[in-house]
């Protein structure tokens, strides 16, 4: 039963994509890095303006699926859209939390990313797939208590 | 709030599965970090959905164009619902209808051809920008 619940269990993560600011870019950048190569098969993401806008079928995932937000500053606005419109999430991270002022020499424009924007979006998809890791954990470890 | 009065705001959707928000996104700082930088700014659509206050006084006094990826139009939608006035809406969706063949890249980058997709929208958008600026100062 775990198997197959690992099989088929998904996590879904939102990423504000601020355009302000480079944190946004950060957000954006490591979520498509854990979708296409840290965690392919465990995560999906879902778009927050078409989520925010009233997509139903959005709207339903978050309710029914553990989410991860990724925000790129304290405004949380990832955060804040998915809990008033999908409820709780199971975790929200912040860009500059993960990085402190390590964000400072990064770029908004993927034209300009150098070696900085690379090691910051690195290791902001290592925390997002860390913390996927822990809730296909929880969860697997919640249905095995279920069945027991 | 006449402070706030002034750039054209630059509202891409951002949209994070296709290349197409990617391509919103991209061209949305081709006009304001490159072609209009006097004229334009580029405003968070997520600040601006949070209802943030000094974002919603932005959109509410200044003309604004969005640039969707999807015929959904989530920019567009959210800058009309936060009562902002949506001087010009592009749509990326269409535009690549005028490149069918191409191949511009995926939600994560652009190919050399998705660049110069995006820079064809941005100087689409920085013209109409400089033409919404000129009528701003008319009026």
């Amino acid at each position: 039963m775990a198997a197959e619940m690992n099989k088929t269990m998904k996590v879904g993560i939102i990423a504000c994509s601020g355009e302000e600011i480079p944190e946004g870019t950060i957000s954006r950048s490591a979520v498509r890095r854990v979708l296409e190569s840290l965690r392919p098969s465990e995560t999906v993401t879902l778009c927050l303006p078409l989520f925010l806008a009233g997509n139903e079928g959005e709207r339903n995932f978050a309710r029914t699926h553990p989410i991860i937000t990724i925000d790129g500053c304290d405004k949380e606005c990832a955060r804040w859209g998915t809990e008033k419109h999908g409820g709780p999430v199971s975790r929200a991270l912040v860009v500059t939390d993960i990085l402190g002022t390590s964000a400072a020499g990064c770029s908004r424009s993927s034209r300009e990313r150098g070696p900085a924007d690379e090691r910051a979006v690195a290791a902001v998809a290592e925390r997002i797939a860390a913390e996927v890791d822990a809730l296909m954990k929880e969860g697997l470890e919640a249905h095995d208590d279920g069945s027991s | 709030m006449r402070e706030d009065r002034g750039k054209v705001l630059v509202i891409p959707c951002s949209g994070i599965g296709k290349v197409h928000g990617l391509l919103s996104r991209e061209s949305a700082y081709l006009v304001t970090d490159e072609l209009a930088p006097d004229e334009t700014d580029v405003v968070c659509l997520a600040l601006l959905v949070r209802e943030d206050e000094e974002t919603l006084a932005k959109v509410r006094v200044n003309p604004c164009i969005t640039i969707d990826g999807c015929g959904k139009a989530c920019a567009q939608k959210n800058v009309e619902i936060a009562g902002g006035q949506v001087a010009s809406a592009v749509q990326v969706a269409k535009i690549l209808t005028k490149h069918r063949d191409s191949q511009p890249g995926t939600g994560s980058e652009l190919t050399e051809e998705g660049w110069a997709i995006s820079r064809e929208i941005a100087e689409a958008v920085a013209e109409e920008a400089s033409r919404v600026s000129a009528g701003q100062e008319v009026a």
